[in-house]
């Protein structure tokens, strides 16, 4: 491998960090949002988003990314493809998100809050300075686990024709006949990806061991 | 004309699926006073404690904090959020299971209610966060996180918590009843010096000793119906029903 080639493999590397990358962004605030909205079971919209989250956890990836691809010029818009491949993961990560934040709403316990209002705090002030961040720590071993399945899974977005880190090797080999190369040092990056998130995630575990009392 | 009462119930009652627990129950506690419940499991005094709070809601009956209803504002509307924890605010409350907030420093769990409802700059905060680490003797550990404490020491960071709001009135729920024997006297300790220094207090105990020597009115609760209401050596050593009697030699047998 010249390099011509690794400078095409860290395009790549990088085409799949950033798409991936706002997807997680988004998907983790999208997640809180709707988990909160599924606590708060109004009527209607807590089945809506019960439905969409089960349709978004039950469908293939690479489904989801042909999916919005095909389906958004039918409807008028003209997606670009990063565009087309973000909102596919963003759909599929949040899904997972959303249950991972309502677990951890779920098990929260009553007294934390009870301690918040006697003191004097609005539900407001609770959520924002008692529940949330401890919420988060909670949330983030499985959060962070959803991240990592989310990069593996991201090489789906190449169906539509985004050269990320996977598709990348394609072409490399297509002109030095040698497909073994590529794919080693591809295999190389996502490693070094996803080990520095299993880093962050053993610093969200031992933050979040404080909180067993 | 008498003082304004630091806590006053009238006609309190209160219902948990159709079983009444708490029956007309009407009490005064005045400033400075200290004031223990007292009575069997399921008599309903955690729930008289919970309900001058708001905690639980009452379904008949008022309750006033130095003469301010709470709960109801002064349109007989139920009270917004905001005027709610502006009444709570007044109101300390210390909980059998401690309830820090483990997120945070024993520095930040006193700290964090005067900074962030009163609104006090972090310095004068953390000012009387340490005075009040010190008089609970937790002042070396402000920088440890609750996990690292043992319940004594999460109940008097809890005291101190309470005690930051500069409320007008502390509500003891069973402090001590979680705590290991041995833990059980500091934490008494700190309550008792409190009352000596005129701390307004309501106290829902099992120590039985501990209320003959702090309280000036005890108040024995039975099925939801305060049965007697009186000064400790009177409570201790001349009960006046058998009820109260028979309580006391279960749990408080003749040294």
């Amino acid at each position: 491998m010249d390099s011509s080639a690794w400078g095409l493999l860290i395009q790549g590397a990088w085409t799949t960090l950033w798409i991936s990358g706002i997807s997680i962004a988004i998907g983790v605030v999208m997640g809180l949002l709707i988990a909160l909205l599924r606590v708060a079971k109004i009527p209607v919209l807590h089945q809506l988003l019960g439905v969409y989250i089960s349709l978004a956890r039950a469908t293939p990836l690479v489904t989801l990314v042909l999916f919005i691809f095909l389906t958004a010029p039918t409807m008028g818009v003209n997606l670009n493809r990063n565009v087309a491949g973000i909102i596919a993961l963003t759909l599929n990560t949040t899904a997972f998100n959303a249950e991972i934040w309502r677990s951890a709403f779920n098990n929260f316990s009553k007294e934390q809050r009870e301690a918040a209002l006697a003191i004097g705090m609005t539900p407001w002030v609770y959520f924002r300075r008692i529940m949330l961040p401890q919420i988060t720590i909670t949330s983030l071993p499985g959060l962070v686990n959803e991240m990592s399945f989310l990069i593996k899974g991201s090489p789906a977005i190449a169906v539509i024709g985004v050269v990320d880190l996977t598709r990348v090797t394609n072409r490399i080999s297509a002109v030095t006949y040698d497909p073994l190369p590529p794919i080693l040092a591809a295999a190389v990056l996502y490693m070094l990806i996803i080990s520095l998130l299993v880093w962050l995630q053993r610093l969200a575990e031992r933050k979040a061991s404080r909180l067993a009392v | 004309m008498p003082e304004t009462a630091a806590v006053s119930i009238r006609n309190l009652s209160k219902s948990f699926d159709g079983t009444e627990v708490l029956r007309d129950v009407s009490l005064e506690v005045q400033p400075g006073e200290v004031v223990s419940i007292l009575g069997s499991s399921g008599s309903g005094k955690s729930t008289l404690l919970r309900c001058i709070n708001w905690l639980e809601q009452p379904d008949r009956g008022d309750i006033r904090i130095a003469g301010d209803r709470i709960g109801v504002s002064d349109t007989g509307k139920p009270m917004s959020r905001r005027e709610l924890a502006g009444m709570r605010a007044r109101l300390g409350m210390v909980f059998q299971g401690f309830n820090l907030w483990p997120h945070l420093s024993v520095l930040r769990n006193v700290t964090e209610a005067p900074i962030h409802v009163q609104g006090l700059s972090k310095a004068e905060a953390d000012e009387r966060a340490m005075a009040l680490l010190e008089k609970v003797g937790m002042a070396d550990k402000r920088e440890q996180y609750p996990y690292t404490l043992s319940g004594g020491q999460k109940q008097r960071v809890a005291i101190a918590r309470a005690l930051a709001m500069q409320p007008k009135v502390m509500l003891f729920d069973e402090p001590t009843s979680a705590l290991d024997p041995e833990l059980v006297g500091e934490v008494l300790g700190v309550i008792k010096d409190l009352s000596k220094e005129g701390y307004t207090m309501v106290l829902v105990t099992h120590e039985m000793e501990f209320a003959r020597a702090v309280s000036d009115q005890v108040v024995f609760l039975d099925k939801g119906i305060i049965i007697e209401k009186s000064h400790p050596s009177e409570f201790f050593e001349n009960p006046k029903t058998d009820r109260v009697r028979r309580f006391l030699e279960l749990e408080a047998p003749a040294v």
